[in-house]
């Protein structure tokens, strides 16, 4: 049987391979404008069906596009309260930089842990197939270094419960 | 005029859930029969095209939901299904995958993926673009649902005898 996370990642490539289909749309209510039309959502016209890709009850991909704009928004699995805090903690330090990564959103949607905002200018000026990878690249990612970053602080906590509690031997 | 158009789409609506209720009992005596592909053909056939009714949406789900999970062998079914009926699979699938839960997610990806390597992204991009017959039940929003789906309790109903019962 084939990995799920190998699967799970394989559906939201081939959903966003379909989806990343955007053009440059100027604004048609305010003129010379150009907005992204999937954070503002005020013509149903220009936008698609938003897809839930649910990996199981804690992990899910949120993917809304319209026709210049595609929002990901992703919820990371937390097992326990460590991996919570973990987690928002490393993400709001990813979000914080959004600059950086440019199609990062700054602020997550409600109900997830990180977004992402892919508009036009970013498939005119990056390679799509590039971009998709660097989304799916990240959601392997991201479980990994929640891992490694609660086996440091467990590890950290334990030499220094352990050198703290020599004294008493 | 709105009166009788109300009027109209209950008794329609009425019609589809007693053919949906049909479909229903004849997928489980495919499914006794051990044809669970006849089953999901059966299933997809009938879907309603064009109502807005929430509870024909919901009632065509669960049979749909219970013909894909007895779906063992993905490649067969593959292999004698139509290509008709990948286009409104592709959705039903997207509909599966959004509930969260877990059975039902697995095998939902695993249909996915051979789907999308059957169909390619058209089929993907055609269930994204129409958004005249979506399979998800319109959010009205009205602060009495949105209490009651809070404190209401998640079950959700396994097979469509116990929709029509609850």
């Amino acid at each position: 049987m084939a990995n799920p996370l190998k699967l799970y990642l394989t559906c939201v490539r081939n959903t966003l391979e379909a989806a990343l289909c955007l053009q440059n749309f100027p604004c048609q209510e305010v003129e010379r404008h150009n907005k992204p039309e999937v954070e503002l959502k005020t013509s149903p016209e220009l936008l698609l069906n938003p897809v839930l890709i649910c990996r199981n009850e804690a992990e899910k991909c949120l993917i809304e596009t319209s026709i210049n704009s595609l929002r990901i928004s992703l919820k990371v699995k937390q097992a326990d309260e460590l991996e919570n805090i973990l987690a928002k903690k490393f993400l709001r330090f990813l979000s914080m930089r959004a600059e950086a990564f440019q199609v990062l959103r700054r602020k997550p949607v409600q109900g997830y842990d990180i977004s992402f905002l892919i508009t036009n200018y970013h498939c005119e000026e990056m390679q799509k197939q590039k971009l998709i990878d660097f989304i799916v690249q990240f959601m392997e990612d991201i479980d990994k270094e929640i891992s490694e970053l609660k086996m440091s602080v467990s590890t950290r906590g334990r030499l220094v419960a352990s050198e703290f509690l020599k004294q008493f031997l | 005029m709105a009166g009788t158009e109300k009027l109209v789409e209950a008794d329609h609506a009425e019609a589809i859930i007693t053919r949906i209720e049909h479909k229903s009992r004849k997928i489980e005596s495919l499914l006794k029969q051990n044809k669970p592909v006849e089953a999901l053909k059966t299933a997809l056939e009938g879907s309603p095209p064009m109502t807005r009714d929430e509870r024909c949406k919901s009632a065509n789900w669960i049979v749909v939901h219970r013909a894909l999970m007895a779906i063992k062998d993905v490649e067969g079914m593959f292999s004698s299904l139509d290509p008709e009926y990948y286009d409104i699979l592709m959705k039903y699938l997207y509909r599966g995958l959004s509930t969260g839960d877990r059975p039902t997610c697995d095998q939902c990806l695993r249909i996915h993926e051979k789907l999308t390597e059957r169909a390619g992204l058209g089929c993907i991009l055609r269930s994204l673009a129409d958004t005249v017959n979506t399979l998800f039940p319109i959010i009205r929003v009205s602060c009495l649902a949105f209490l009651l789906g809070i404190i209401g309790a998640d079950n959700q109903p396994k097979t469509y005898v116990e929709f029509t019962q609850a």
